[in-house]
């Protein structure tokens, strides 16, 4: 099979079962880049200028259900509100553009907008920061509409370890075993990118509905703590649970990775923080990468983690969550949410079949969902809503 | 031009026609009386309250119910003033469950804190489907009332909880908040309304979410009634030449509330009020006389930390209230728009000029620091 007909198989495929992409940072980009003017940043016209994502480019790119996410940083206080505001966002993005992005609440409403041509849009929270230790706050998101939470983001928080941060509770609090049972009550699934390897396993212990990883990739294939330990992928099967490959180059290759850290150390050794994006701080990384060329992953490093994935997992456990517009730099080929199909193509080329791609594009992750709803309806009838505090369960 | 149209005509209120000089004029259906004017005055009370049941406009259920282990509002709770049988024995049709906090909370848990009252409030709800029902808009409160529920409104809310962003407020009102209380911030203060306070009433008039000004000061409250496309009420606020307290209004405060169709509801509280029946139906003349019939309301205010008259000491006794106004000569289509009709026109006017100014307006984008500096 030529290169031209492979993408053309994948666009078709595409068009059946589109993607169900796990995490998108458009509303984050919105907030840092025009502080939510949405006339600022039409996304009804291109604006790869600025964004990875507009809807010309994601439908081109066959998505079909986007996670939003309404991800706000971990480090600075006011979470709770600032949330608020990025559900907002999501909000009127829905309100302004009702022809391509349709309000979707449950796999069935993914259904329907797929069978209406729009995209279905959830919306995702990435941190436990996000509820600030109440119990009603998570159900008002969901009320809002938030169908996952990542656990942790990129710090601990008091009841949950993050994987790039040093062990403190070792995995889950009790309270954090807590919050996991409210999640699995309302029907939000349980979101384990981001979080260490131990409170992978606490959380696989404690749910009763499958979790989902939003944007991680395989630890064996790239050794980062943001992705996934085999013994953990084995789990999914008995659990039902997602993991959606990600395609951050920092994460997957690792090259990049390891450019990444001797970046960081450079920076720091210049006496700036490695996240400085300040102009001095700038220079010093600009005058790194001179020196350094960036290693660049492309979509065959992707399809190398899906292809062991698959081997450790299964077929029915892998789906896509791209993380654009939440991280820099992206693989060549799958440079912004018009490049999904490229990845089909390449799978194609490995000798995935056409069912194994509707699995991995979207009936997995639409599946997920409908099950978290199955056993939310089942424990509902038979538990309260918890008004648990932290106070109370770790003391 | 745009910005000459945003203004060329506020909506009317619902309910008056415009002058199309038929001949002959449509004639108003005359009132029938529901209530036997020969009977005892407490059962005629009774016959006027079920055909008009009770809008009351400040309840603080949500606080009071918070501190309580365990609790049955169907069967009859004793640790709180109001429960499911004791408001259907009132004749309670509608409910506003106050998300206010009390003082002292420190500014930065006001958002998670109000999420958590409405939470309990969802939650009440969601158990007692036999006595009580969500509603967001005034037909709502009439499909509750008509299926025998209570039906309940979210708010007031403080408005610390907003964290000065209009966005907090839209989501707010996505999770069912009707009114807001504008006191108590930086844009809502001694000081009156700031430009992002008026910014504020304008998105609270495009969504739908009433103001609220019992507590606010004088020049916040001017500045409201000048500013409000929708009716604004007080729901916490008796005549202060009859008692001064700092929320009751003084009677040129009354006089524009009464000239801008607003509302203010009348707090059954012995501080506010008066320790009697009789001083509370005093409150309700002059408010009447000075504001209008179709401007004045009841808020029983119950489990709010108050002290309540005698006879009016929890959610059942508003019959009594009632039977001292018939005996005051109140007519019965007052006492039908004091306990429901007045609310039901200042619930349906909002909804109508929120659908009016939201083909005008797109959501507000405006940032405090932007227009306070």
């Amino acid at each position: 099979m030529t290169a031209v007909s492979s993408l053309e198989a994948a666009r078709e495929l595409l068009r059946e079962f589109p993607v169900v992409d796990g995490h998108n940072d458009l509303p984050w980009a919105l907030r840092e880049q025009v502080r939510y003017d949405l006339d600022a940043r039409d996304i009804a016209a291109p604006q790869g200028a600025h964004l990875h994502t507009d809807l010309p480019r994601l439908r081109e790119g066959g998505v079909g259900a986007q996670y939003w996410s309404v991800y706000v940083r971990s480090d600075l206080p006011d979470a709770v509100p600032a949330t608020l505001e990025q559900i907002d966002c999501v909000r009127q993005l829905l309100a302004r553009y009702p022809g391509d992005l349709a309000p979707a609440r449950t796999a069935a409403d993914m259904e329907a907008a797929r069978a209406e041509g729009r995209i279905a849009s959830l919306m995702g929270a990435e941190g436990g920061h996000s509820i600030a230790n109440s119990l009603a706050t998570l159900r008002a998101l969901y009320a809002l509409g938030v169908r996952y939470m990542t656990l942790t983001h990129n710090d601990n928080i008091a009841w949950a370890d993050s994987a790039t941060d040093e062990p403190n509770v070792g995995g889950l609090s009790a309270f954090g075993r807590e919050v996991v049972r409210e999640m699995n009550r309302e029907g939000m699934l349980v979101d384990l990118s981001h979080v260490a390897a131990t409170t992978m396993r606490d959380a696989l212990d404690a749910t009763a509905a499958p979790v989902i990883f939003s944007h991680s990739s395989a630890r064996a294939i790239c050794d980062h703590p943001r992705n996934i330990p085999d013994d953990v992928l084995e789990r999914l099967p008995a659990n039902g649970g997602v993991a959606m490959v990600t395609f951050v180059p920092k994460f997957v290759l690792q090259a990049a990775v390891d450019w990444t850290a001797e970046a960081d150390d450079n920076m720091r050794a210049h006496g700036f923080h490695h996240l400085d994006t300040t102009a001095e701080a700038m220079k010093v990384h600009r005058a790194f990468e001179e020196r350094n060329p960036r290693p660049v992953a492309t979509v065959a490093t992707v399809a190398d983690h899906l292809d062991h994935m698959r081997e450790v997992t299964g077929i029915d456990h892998l789906g896509i969550g791209g993380d654009y517009d939440g991280t820099a730099f992206t693989p060549e080929g799958l440079n912004d949410v018009s490049g999904y199909p490229n990845l089909i193509a390449e799978l194609l080329d490995r000798g995935w079949s056409r069912s194994d791609l509707a699995k991995l594009t979207w009936q997995n992750a639409v599946r997920v969902l409908g099950a978290a709803e199955d056993v939310a309806r089942d424990l509902q009838t038979t538990r309260a809503p918890s008004n648990a505090t932290i106070e109370s369960l770790d003391g | 031009m745009a910005d000459l149209q945003n203004d060329l005509h506020t909506p009317g209120e619902v309910g008056e026609l415009d002058d199309l000089s038929l001949d002959p004029p449509i004639p108003a259906e005359p009132y029938a009386l529901v209530a036997d004017p020969e009977a005892d005055l407490l059962d005629r009370a009774h016959a006027l309250l079920a055909a008009h049941p009770v809008a009351d406009g400040y309840s603080g259920l949500p606080w009071a119910l918070r501190h309580l282990p365990w609790y049955d509002l169907e069967l009859g709770e004793i640790a709180v003033d109001t429960d499911v049988p004791r408001m259907r024995q009132g004749h309670v049709g509608a409910l506003f469950c106050s998300l206010h906090l009390p003082e002292g909370l420190a500014a930065d848990r006001a958002v998670a804190a109000t999420l958590e009252q409405l939470d309990l409030v969802r939650t009440v709800i969601v158990n007692h489907p036999e006595g009580l029902r969500l509603a967001r808009t005034a037909g709502q409160v009439v499909d509750a009332r008509n299926c025998g529920r209570t039906a309940v409104l979210l708010g007031p809310a403080t408005a610390a909880a907003l964290d000065d962003s209009v966005s907090l407020l839209r989501v707010l009102h996505a999770l069912g908040l009707r009114i807001l209380t504008l006191a108590g911030t930086s844009w809502a203060s001694e000081a009156g309304l700031t430009r992002f306070g008026e910014e504020v009433v304008r998105e609270m008039n495009r969504l739908g979410v009433l103001a609220d000004l019992s507590g606010a000061s004088e020049r916040t409250t001017e500045r409201v009634l000048a500013a409000s496309k929708a009716p604004v009420l007080c729901t916490r606020s008796g005549a202060r030449g009859l008692r001064p307290h700092p929320a009751n209004l003084p009677d040129d405060v009354l006089a524009g509330l009464g000239k801008e169709r607003g509302l203010c509801l009348v707090p059954l509280t012995a501080e506010q009020t008066g320790p009697t029946v009789r001083d509370v139906a005093d409150h309700l003349d002059h408010v009447r006389t000075v504001a209008g019939p179709g401007c004045v309301g009841l808020s029983g205010t119950y489990d709010a930390g108050c002290a309540h008259p005698q006879e009016l000491t929890d959610a059942s006794c508003y019959p009594h209230l009632v039977a001292e106004l018939l005996r005051r000569g109140w007519s019965e289509t007052d006492l039908a728009l004091l306990t429901w009709g007045n609310v039901q026109r200042v619930l349906r006017t909002a909804d109508v000029t929120a659908r009016a100014a939201q083909e005008r307006r797109e959501p507000s984008t405006a940032r405090i620091a932007e227009l306070d500096g």
